[in-house]
């Protein structure tokens, strides 16, 4: 090896460790953007997984189906908490077709094994005890289809034994209520651990120093997922490796789970495969619930020697919900000027399966308020578990929208110019967050403001917005206009891996990394990134996400895709392009045949360049081979091998290049973010939406005329992804907000509207008109300056119905989803 | 079979087994063109029957309860939710599926992908089918003849605002007042 070339590859080296080092550190502003962007950024990149979608081929777990496979069903509870004292299978196992039953007393059953989650928590896959009515219990029934299954759980002989139970939250507090889990907290329904408390500062000294004191309450009903595939999955036994489809989020976590399973089952004996989810916001793959499936499935697929595909009906899987049901007292002071001495909330929230963020901490996160207590206890029950579903900040965000209008009325102000006064972060004011904008290498912008300026603009808010109760249009509503805003986040602690490989033959370039799909468009712009860094067009790229091949990748998760795959795909194609650039100036080929000379023969790295998947000399373009030529003679004969690493005599020409037995065609690289739960991370990139309603005073109806949504995401890669995110959250937004809420019978503790005749989704027209506005601060951690998006807006906008409806009626309701009776009752009509 | 659906939680169970059904029928059914002659039980949904037995997989069951259209089918000529069809129902039908749509090369689907009318994708299918049946009848929907003919359409997603734009763009293709662009559009 040359001198020049020694050093060429050490400085090159040290400058690839430096940049990954740096890279690493995501508490910071990207240092290495692009220059020039072609595909991030730009409108009209075909989806990548458009036509699979739009013609029906698009295969999701439900869509599975084997040779042989049989179809399991869980015996459900009738009642909201009861202990089975026996059960007679024998009627159920006579009826033809029917294979297996699974029962909760069968020796095999007889474990406590881990079912996903986080934590390797192990706990029993089936109970005979049920603590909600549908809770899964007792037994399991595989059959030839999924109708003989249902029949023969109609045959099982079960002899209950009824529990007393309690489903409010407030009255499970009172003494001497039921409880509602003895087994889990044999003291009350409220266990010392699951209280969360945050804060800074002395509310006290806060509320001393206010001019204004606001005490109020809300409370927010139940509202769910509903995922449009049912919960399902599939499990097979290929001799000694398990086959296993997931309906999950979260594939690598359930891998990990299912590798303890049986006595441990080697990872690499796993195949999983992760296909298009039907969406479940994150909600139903948290939970151990979901692979208590799966742990039966695999159970009776190995009596049977059998796949097994278990499913919920869709009833069931109303059973779990979003944590945002609860009651929450909020005591506020201020200053007559907007400015918010300090906060104090308590919030007794319903089975929180996941209390993992208190319900004060955007007031920490995002104001300058100096004063901040909040309070979670999170009451257990007898309904079905809540967990994060778009997602665990609706509290906060209910809460900041909540205590933002509340102050504005109370003081007789523009709700926006409360929000301005207010903005800032960890206690401290807007000048201090813009210092450290600084400080870490961002742009030093005012996000709030832009927002704002943006959103009253595209709403028209100036000539709109009027006091409260003020405005009867023609037809005789009442119009109201509101508004909230937040910050914009992508929170999770999330890891992700990726592998990036140039295919043989053609040059195109192949993604891969075992991950779920929601819907988010995600794997397109994973492509964007990977051609742009590459030099390719993005056509030539595609994600391979479905299939486990060891690599993965952060789940569609906490609006974490892009913050953390981003960058692992960015630094991988990085690399990548290095590689592919030292072996263009090497000999590229040794083969079984013959070997290759160097493409670009006496030419360093460095002077070149790729375009187009194109490989060209940068002082003269005219000297250039595609990649596709490049990688060509690699396709009958073997890899091409890379001129990098430790020198290895290789080919039949025994060649003394140094030479690793590698091809240059493939790299790998990973990102680990350390997530602002754990208060690393400030946030600089903010959120506001507007709402216009028009509210019915005689019959209590809520028509949401129009609705702005305003996100900073820092940098856009794919418009179309970001923009369906916020037109589609604000959908869900306004359903949660509006019409959508599970509801118990109190007399039976039976859940009423599990199905979607009586749980009301939004429709097409249930929303006037959305405009959708996103502004580029580049403020964000992730890649380009990027922040995520995907919960944002479903989770900021329910509560935002609220305030609307007050500055229609003048009245404040207290009650979520604003539905007509709850109109009426403020109103003093019901 | 698709799921019943336990709306009666369980609380007096039967002692005896329940007969199995076991009047098979015959149905005859041409679906996206071609016939197929099918032995089915008297309670199979289409959905069913399509979906599980032909599987023709884009033919999507959400709801289950004619609530979502996610299973929607063109049925000589209109569109039904073959998850309230009995496939018995149906002998000497013609259905046309998402597949047959896609087959033909129908504008609503580059449309559909050019306007990144799906997020998750599980509810498309049905809108697609609906879209189809809509242009049939009406070559030149306005936004509100759009609207309610997609209203019974559910995206859990959200995708709505998407759709109203595809099948505008779709109509104007099919009208010739638009050039399909195929793949790619850049703005
Ligand atoms: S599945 Fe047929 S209408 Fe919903
Ligand atoms: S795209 Fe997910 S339900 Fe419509």
């Amino acid at each position: 090896m040359t001198d020049e070339k020694q050093r060429s590859d050490e400085r090159l080296w040290a400058e690839e460790k430096q940049r990954m080092l740096e890279s690493f550190d995501n508490k910071v502003a990207d240092r290495y953007p692009l220059k020039e962007f072609h595909n991030i950024g730009r409108r009209g990149v075909r989806r990548t997984d458009g036509y699979e979608k739009a013609t029906g081929a698009a295969r999701y777990t439900l869509d599975v189906q084997l040779p042989g496979m049989l179809y399991g069903r869980f015996l459900t509870s009738p009642y909201p908490h009861a202990r089975i004292v026996s059960l007679d299978t024998s009627a159920a196992e006579a009826l033809p077709g029917v294979r297996t039953i699974i029962r909760w007393d069968d020796p095999e059953m007889d474990v406590e094994v881990p079912l996903a989650g986080h934590e390797l928590n192990s706990i029993r896959p089936l109970s005979n005890i049920a603590h909600w009515q549908g809770e899964e219990v007792g037994a399991f029934v595989c059959a030839d289809s999924e109708e003989i299954a249902e029949q023969a759980l109609k045959l099982l002989k079960v002899e209950w034994e009824q529990r007393p139970f309690v489903l409010d939250v407030e009255k499970a507090l009172e003494p001497g209520a039921p409880l509602s889990n003895p087994e889990y907290n044999p003291d009350g329904n409220l266990a010392p651990n699951d209280i969360y408390v945050e804060g800074h500062g002395d509310p006290e000294k806060g509320f001393a120093e206010a001019d204004k004191i606001l005490e109020f309450k809300f409370t927010f009903g139940q509202n769910t997922w509903v995922g449009p595939e049912r919960p399902c999955g599939v499990w097979r036994w290929n001799g000694e490796y398990a086959e296993v489809w997931v309906k999950q989020q979260r594939p690598h976590i359930a891998k990990r789970a299912i590798s303890q399973w049986f006595g441990g089952i080697p990872m690499n004996k796993i195949d999983l495969h992760c296909l298009y989810q039907g969406a479940s916001f994150g909600g139903w793959s948290q939970m151990g619930w979901n692979l208590g499936g799966m742990y039966c499935a695999a159970v009776a697929a190995k009596r049977t020697g059998r796949p097994v595909k278990w499913l919920f009906s869709r009833r069931e899987d109303f059973y779990g919900g979003e944590m945002d049901a609860g009651v929450f007292y909020l005591k506020v002071g201020c200053k007559l000027d907007g400015t918010i001495t300090a906060v104090e909330e308590r919030g007794v929230v319903v089975n929180q399966a996941m209390p993992v963020f208190g319900i004060a901490k955007h007031f920490i996160d995002n104001t300058r308020v100096p004063h901040v207590r909040g309070r979670t206890e999170a009451v257990w029950v007898n309904r079905g578990p809540n967990v994060p579903t778009r997602c665990e900040q609706n509290l906060n965000c209910y809460s900041l929208c909540w205590v933002t209008n509340r102050v504005a009325d109370a003081l007789g102000l523009d709700p926006i110019e409360v929000a301005l006064k207010n903005d800032g972060a960890e206690g401290h004011d807007i000048e201090w967050l813009n210092a450290r904008k600084a400080e870490l290498g961002f742009p030093v912008r005012d996000s709030l403001r832009e927002c704002i300026a943006a959103g009253k603009a595209a709403i028209g808010w100036d000539q709109k917005w009027h006091p409260p109760g003020t405005k009867r249009l023609p037809n005789g509503r009442m119009h109201g206009m509101a508004f909230t805003w937040t910050h914009e986040w992508d929170d999770s602690a999330g890891s992700s891996e990726v592998g990036i490989y140039i295919e043989r033959n053609d040059g195109t370039c192949t993604i891969l990394g075992c991950r779920a799909d929601g819907g988010q468009n995600a794997e397109t712009t994973y492509c964007q990134i990977a051609a742009d860094e590459l030099g390719y067009p993005v056509e030539m790229v595609r994600f391979k996400h479905m299939d486990d091949a060891g690599f993965f990748t952060m789940t569609p998760d906490t609006s974490t895709n892009l913050s953390v795959n981003g960058w692992a795909v960015r630094h991988a194609a990085r690399l990548l392009k290095q590689r592919i650039l030292e072996a263009a100036v090497a000999p590229r080929g040794v083969t079984q045949l013959t070997s290759f000379p160097p493409a670009f023969p006496g030419k360093r790295p460095e002077e070149l360049d790729i375009k187009d998947a194109v490989i060209f000399e940068k002082a003269n373009p005219e000297n250039r081979m595609s990649v596709a030529d490049f990688v060509g003679p690699s396709g009958a004969q073997g890899p091409i091998v890379s001129p990098i690493g430790e020198p290895i005599l290789a080919g039949r020409e025994g060649l003394g290049y140094p030479m690793r037995l590698t091809p240059p065609t493939f790299d790998f690289a990973w990102h680990v973010q350390r997530g602002t739960y754990l208060g690393l991370r400030l946030r600089f990139c903010r959120q506001a939406h507007f709402m216009e309603v028009e509210v019915d005073p005689e019959t209590g109806e809520v028509e949401v005329t129009r609705v702005v949504t305003v996100n900073d995401v820092g940098k856009v890669i794919n418009w179309e992804g970001c923009e369906g995110q916020a037109y589609g959250g604000a959908y869900m937004g306004v359903g949660r907000g509006r019409t959508e809420e599970v509801v118990w019978d109190p007399r039976t503790g039976i859940m009423l509207n599990g199905n979607l005749l009586n749980y009301k989704i939004p429709t097409l027209m249930d929303i006037g008109e959305i405009q959708t506005v996103l502004l580029e601060t580049g403020m964000g951690y992730g890649p380009y300056g990027a922040v995520g998006i995907g919960e944002d807006v479903a989770t900021v906008l329910p509560a935002l119905i609220g305030p609307a409806v007050h500055n229609a009626l003048g009245v404040w309701i207290d009650r979520y989803p604003v539905t007509p009776d709850v109109v009426l009752a403020a109103l003093g009509k019901a | 079979m698709p799921h019943i659906g336990d709306k009666q939680p369980v609380s007096q169970p039967v002692s005896e087994p329940v007969p199995r059904p076991v009047s098979l029928g015959t149905v005859t059914l041409t679906v996206n063109g071609e016939v197929h002659e099918l032995i089915v039980e008297p309670q199979w949904t289409l959905q069913y029957v399509l979906h599980d037995k032909l599987g023709l997989i884009g033919t999507k069951e959400f709801c289950g309860e004619g609530a979502c259209g996610a299973c929607t089918v063109i049925l000589e000529g209109r569109p039904v939710l073959s998850c309230l069809m009995l496939a018995i129902e149906c002998d000497g039908k013609n259905i046309e599926t998402i597949e047959g749509i896609a087959r033909a090369n129908h504008p609503l689907i580059e449309a559909y992908i050019k306007h990144s009318c799906m997020q998750c994708g599980f509810c498309t299918p049905g809108f697609v089918v609906t879209a189809k049946a809509l242009l049939d009848r009406n070559p030149d929907p306005s936004i509100e003849e759009i609207k309610e003919a997609m209203v019974g359409n559910l995206c859990r997603c959200g995708t709505y605002p998407a759709h109203i734009r595809a099948i505008e763009e779709a109509a104007a293709i099919l009208r010739g007042v638009l050039v399909a662009q195929g793949g790619e559009g850049r703005d």
